[in-house]
């Protein structure tokens, strides 16, 4: 079960380098067409500075970092029990190709939870605000992770 | 796509553009696996997820749906107006379910000097079970 000690812990900052290769390669992995994430002058005549980053790329260094693996075996949660319950994204400005975008990832919260058959979960709340090369803030992430007991 | 909404274009029961997905596919896994950085086998080989209680094999990254749903909110409201965009994952999706994203606008306002919308989203499949709910909000431009 989850180490309920862990709550307010922050883990080590990740910190990602935006590609535009990436921004078309999740585009694509997802299946969309929206010019704005493969071409740079259809976004520039929609009003953008570049490509933007989809609006689900946070997944992108939270994974590939292995960021979250490393959390959840410090949290003491049982992998194989684990469920993605949650997640939300609040977007304060673009993500392009060229940021280098960094985030704290801290334990916000854990909860224990009885479902309606009476199964009790810990419910585990990560947080992440991001921020870029100029120290702007860009963007904040909020994972729920549930672990079935 | 995703032309210029503006507020005025909006009412409280305004719906988003339905957007239909699938159906999915083992190899859409491995190419999103790839793309997103979440390699959990339970995705990607089916010896691992029966070991683990799929009967079925390989189960879809919640993550891609939630990236269905931000295609189809995004192919309606430009990224650029979008400022929050949350789901609940409610339900398993499978190799095989075509995937429909609808939504509703619930809720329209002014707010710190923005005009925001609320708009509630559903991912369902082809039997109606239901994959993901959430919502987003947007700040949209008036036409005057």
């Amino acid at each position: 079960m989850a180490d309920k000690s862990k709550v307010g812990k922050e883990y080590a900052p990740v910190t990602w380098e935006v590609e535009r290769g990436k921004i078309r390669e999740l585009a694509k992995a997802i299946g969309d067409p929206n010019p704005i994430y493969m071409d740079k002058d259809a976004a520039i005549s929609q009003g953008y500075k570049d490509c933007p980053a989809p609006a689900t790329f946070l997944t992108v260094p939270m994974m590939w970092s292995s960021s979250m693996p490393v959390l959840i075996t410090d949290l003491a949660i049982n992998f194989m029990m684990v469920l993605h319950g949650e997640e939300q994204y609040e977007y304060y400005q673009e993500i392009y190709p060229g940021d280098v975008i960094t985030a704290t990832p801290k334990v916000a919260a854990i909860e224990e939870k009885t479902n309606k058959a009476g199964k009790k979960m810990d419910m585990v709340t990560i947080e992440g605000l991001y921020t870029n090369q100029r120290g702007e803030k860009v963007a904040k992430a909020t994972s729920l992770l549930v672990e079935r007991k | 796509m995703a032309h210029q909404i503006y507020f005025e274009d909006i009412a409280i029961g305004t719906q988003m553009p339905t957007l239909i997905k699938g159906p999915l596919v083992k190899l859409q896994h491995v190419i999103y696996a790839g793309a997103s950085g979440d390699f959990n086998p339970l995705h990607t080989d089916d010896d691992f997820a029966r070991a683990v209680g799929m009967k079925d094999g390989v189960i879809t990254h919640g993550m891609l749906i939630m990236g269905f749903v931000g295609q189809a909110i995004t192919g309606w409201i430009p990224k650029k107006n979008l400022k929050r965009f949350g789901v609940r994952f409610a339900g398993m999706t499978k190799p095989g379910n075509t995937i429909t994203i609808t939504g509703k606008v619930i809720d329209k306002r002014n707010q710190g000097g923005e005009n925001l919308i609320t708009c509630e989203v559903i991912a369902v499949d082809e039997a109606g079970d239901v994959k993901v709910t959430g919502s987003f909000d947007a700040a949209l431009p008036t036409k005057a």
